[in-house]
């Protein structure tokens, strides 16, 4: 089942450059239907399936495995983490969450002085990045030095809650919703050959994609992603970019990439005959490894097709399951309609 | 069933408590002292308090009191089915973005309190605290289903827990001040099972956090002659470092205005003799911000001390305390009150 599928997705571990977890568990779990797999120095997964027709063009479907979270940089003489970020967060979600650090998952929390002790002025502002800090309990260097290395990877709290009317709560719903279509569709008969590529540090730049893209060579690449709602409560009109319950998005263009215009027409078109809600982006707004993949050697071919999440980039992603299970049917009609 | 201390906090976090909204952990304290307590009563504020007689005539009373009630929210409007809300308490609103509570409903709903995605934020915003009028609770609900699960008035709470983090240290929500109701109620727990000299009453109260209320009545109510509130006080941090009190160096003892002077050199006297660890915590102002304020002007006045745990992040869903604390708490709690004479 996707749910089931994006759900334990959601609770591996993959910090931007730490992938290794997330890109494991989905090699075990395709391993048995894939024709070829293939990995590189970038630790991306590429994975080759055989489907009903062999299509002239080279396809690929693009999910990126890695989620944004922190990175340890120094130990405090009294045992408290600095930190910086791995990909692009807003601070303010930072205060107060708990995360997980490094291969052995030590628990910690990000802690914040007593809001008793802070001045009006302070209460309006937030630490810088430098001054933030993680607490795990221990009560020196000596003692955090026991399970704590510089350079460990932090995730965030991976809980995962279903509520609501059909909605999930989870951390890194960005990209782990694109990673379990292709592992759905991997373990289905495809109607045309196609290639996985499961890719590393999207988060700092599409970097893992831009040597995968080199890897797999494909003419037409769609990416699945999960891309940027700001439908809260007091946002209206365009500056909500899209909206949760409004279908699957594809967008036409964000900061790093204009889309092909016949594939968003192809999705569009694909969506509308089988019943499937789709929107667009009303803002151009974030970016995807389309723009590595697209600018690759002699040019690929990109559409993109994302779920609307809202707290995108932080431990409370919130999406609505039924869009995440649109984006696999969705994907598979673009298979289909790359067969013909 | 009795618990150990550090098990007994954790079931007594999980419960959602806040100001005004204290039932659940009057309902768990009830069933966990019924064995062992002569009497428990409740009254008008929903304090819960605990005796155990002596038996001696015209015995003295001991109060021990701590709070039951957490920080929290309540709701007061939904718009297109996101939940406007306000505060319970002192909460700091810098820790409510992408923030997952537990809204008590029956049965309780979750929600994240949304924020905006980080890609559509000026970088000159991120670093201000955002307003907090423009924060909601999203429930994953249209506002007819909102309407008709959520009644206006509802409170909620922090969606996390308590767990142990570290070797020997506890992390969580509303450890203000259940880790203490723990202690208590432990002391307490010791208390009734030996032959003591004096009535003891362990009062667990409510809606401290909105000015001690809960036990200005308790207080008045039980009448005793000497009372310990018990309760969390500022440990230090890293953004906190002119703090004096430190999380594991024991019990922290309140010296000033709103503490009687025998009580409190007595407590430190205990320390010493028990080898139970404690610190000094200097509260220079008449008022000390807890239970003590109330219970010590009650009636004719009550003789009173108070003992604090050290707790980091005081306020936070991720508040900090050492078990070795805590132990040391209760420890030297149940060591006065054994030592109190007729």
């Amino acid at each position: 089942m996707m749910l089931d599928t994006l759900e334990t997705l959601c609770c591996l571990s993959g910090v931007t450059g730490g992938e290794d977890e997330v890109r494991d568990y989905i090699m075990e779990r395709v391993m048995p239907h894939a024709d070829e797999i293939r990995t590189d120095p970038m630790g991306n997964l590429m994975v080759f399936k055989k489907g009903a027709v062999a299509p002239a063009q080279r396809v690929a479907l693009c999910a990126h495995m890695d989620e944004v979270g922190l990175i340890i940089t120094y130990i405090t003489e009294d045992g408290y983490l600095r930190f910086d970020m791995a990909g692009g967060l807003d601070r303010r979600i930072l205060l107060g969450k708990r995360v997980f650090i490094g291969p052995d998952r030590v628990p910690g929390v990000i802690g914040s002085k007593a809001v008793h002790l802070t001045t009006a002025e302070q209460r309006k502002v937030l630490p810088e990045l430098k001054d933030m800090f993680i607490d795990i309990g221990a009560a020196s260097r000596e003692e955090a030095e026991q399970s704590i290395r510089p350079g460990m990877l932090a995730s965030f709290d991976d809980a995962v809650v279903r509520f609501g009317s059909g909605y999930v709560k989870a951390k890194a719903i960005d990209d782990r919703t694109g990673c379990a279509v292709m592992v759905e569709l991997l373990e289905s008969d495809l109607p045309c050959d196609c290639w996985f590529i499961f890719t590393t540090q999207e988060e700092v730049g599409g970097r893992g994609a831009s040597v995968a893209a080199r890897n797999v060579e494909p003419d037409v690449t769609l990416i699945l992603e999960g891309t940027t709602a700001a439908d809260i409560a007091g946002v209206e009109g365009a500056d909500r970019v899209c909206r949760l319950g409004q279908g699957v998005v594809i967008p036409y263009m964000d900061k790093s990439t204009i889309y092909d215009r016949e594939l968003c027409a192809t999705l569009g078109r694909l969506a509308e005959e089988n019943g499937i809600p789709w929107q667009t982006k009303t803002r151009i707004a974030g970016g995807t490894d389309a723009s590595a993949i697209q600018r690759s050697g002699t040019g690929v071919r990109v559409a993109a097709l994302s779920v609307a999440v809202r707290n995108i980039h932080s431990p409370a992603c919130v999406a609505k399951i039924s869009e995440c299970e649109d984006q696999c049917r969705l994907a598979r009609l673009f298979l289909e309609e790359m067969a013909k | 069933m009795s618990m150990e201390l550090k098990e007994l906090t954790k079931a007594l976090c999980a419960l959602s408590g806040p100001t005004g909204f204290e039932t659940p952990v009057y309902d768990f304290l009830s069933d966990y002292l019924k064995p062992v307590a002569d009497e428990i009563r409740t009254d008008s504020m929903g304090n819960f308090i605990a005796v155990k007689r002596c038996g001696k005539p015209n015995a003295r009373m001991m109060l021990l009191d701590a709070h039951m009630d957490e920080i929290g929210f309540i709701v007061t409007d939904i718009k297109n089915g996101f939940l406007c809300f306000e505060n319970l308490g002192g909460v700091d609103q810098r820790m409510l973005p992408a923030r997952e509570v537990k809204v008590l409903t029956d049965p309780p709903i979750f929600g994240v309190i949304d924020t905006l995605p980080p890609h559509v934020v000026p970088a000159s915003e991120m670093g201000k605290a955002i307003d907090p009028k423009k924060l909601y609770i999203d429930v994953g609900m249209s506002q007819e289903e909102a309407e008709a699960r959520v009644p206006i008035g509802t409170a909620a709470v922090y969606a996390a827990g308590c767990g142990e983090l570290g070797s020997n240290m506890l992390c969580g929500k509303s450890l203000d001040d259940r880790a203490c109701a723990a202690i208590i109620v432990k002391a307490f727990e010791r208390l009734a099972g030996e032959d003591l000299q004096v009535d003891v009453c362990c009062q667990v109260s409510t809606q401290e956090e909105v000015g001690h209320r809960g036990a200005k009545v308790g207080a008045w109510t039980m009448d005793p002659d000497e009372a310990i509130a018990v309760d969390v006080t500022h440990a230090q941090t890293p953004d906190a470092k002119d703090v004096p009190v430190l999380c594991g160096r024991g019990a922290a003892i309140g010296i000033g205005p709103n503490m009687t002077p025998s009580i409190t050199n007595r407590l430190f006297a205990l320390g010493r003799e028990k080898e139970i660890a404690c610190q000094p915590d200097v509260s220079p102002r008449g008022n000390s911000g807890t239970n003590a304020d109330v219970i010590q002007v009650t009636r004719g006045g009550v003789t009173t001390a108070l003992v604090s745990l050290p707790l980091k992040y005081m306020h936070t869903p991720v508040e900090v305390v050492s078990c070795a604390d805590m132990e040391a708490c209760c420890e030297l709690i149940a060591a006065y009150v054994e030592g109190m004479e007729v």
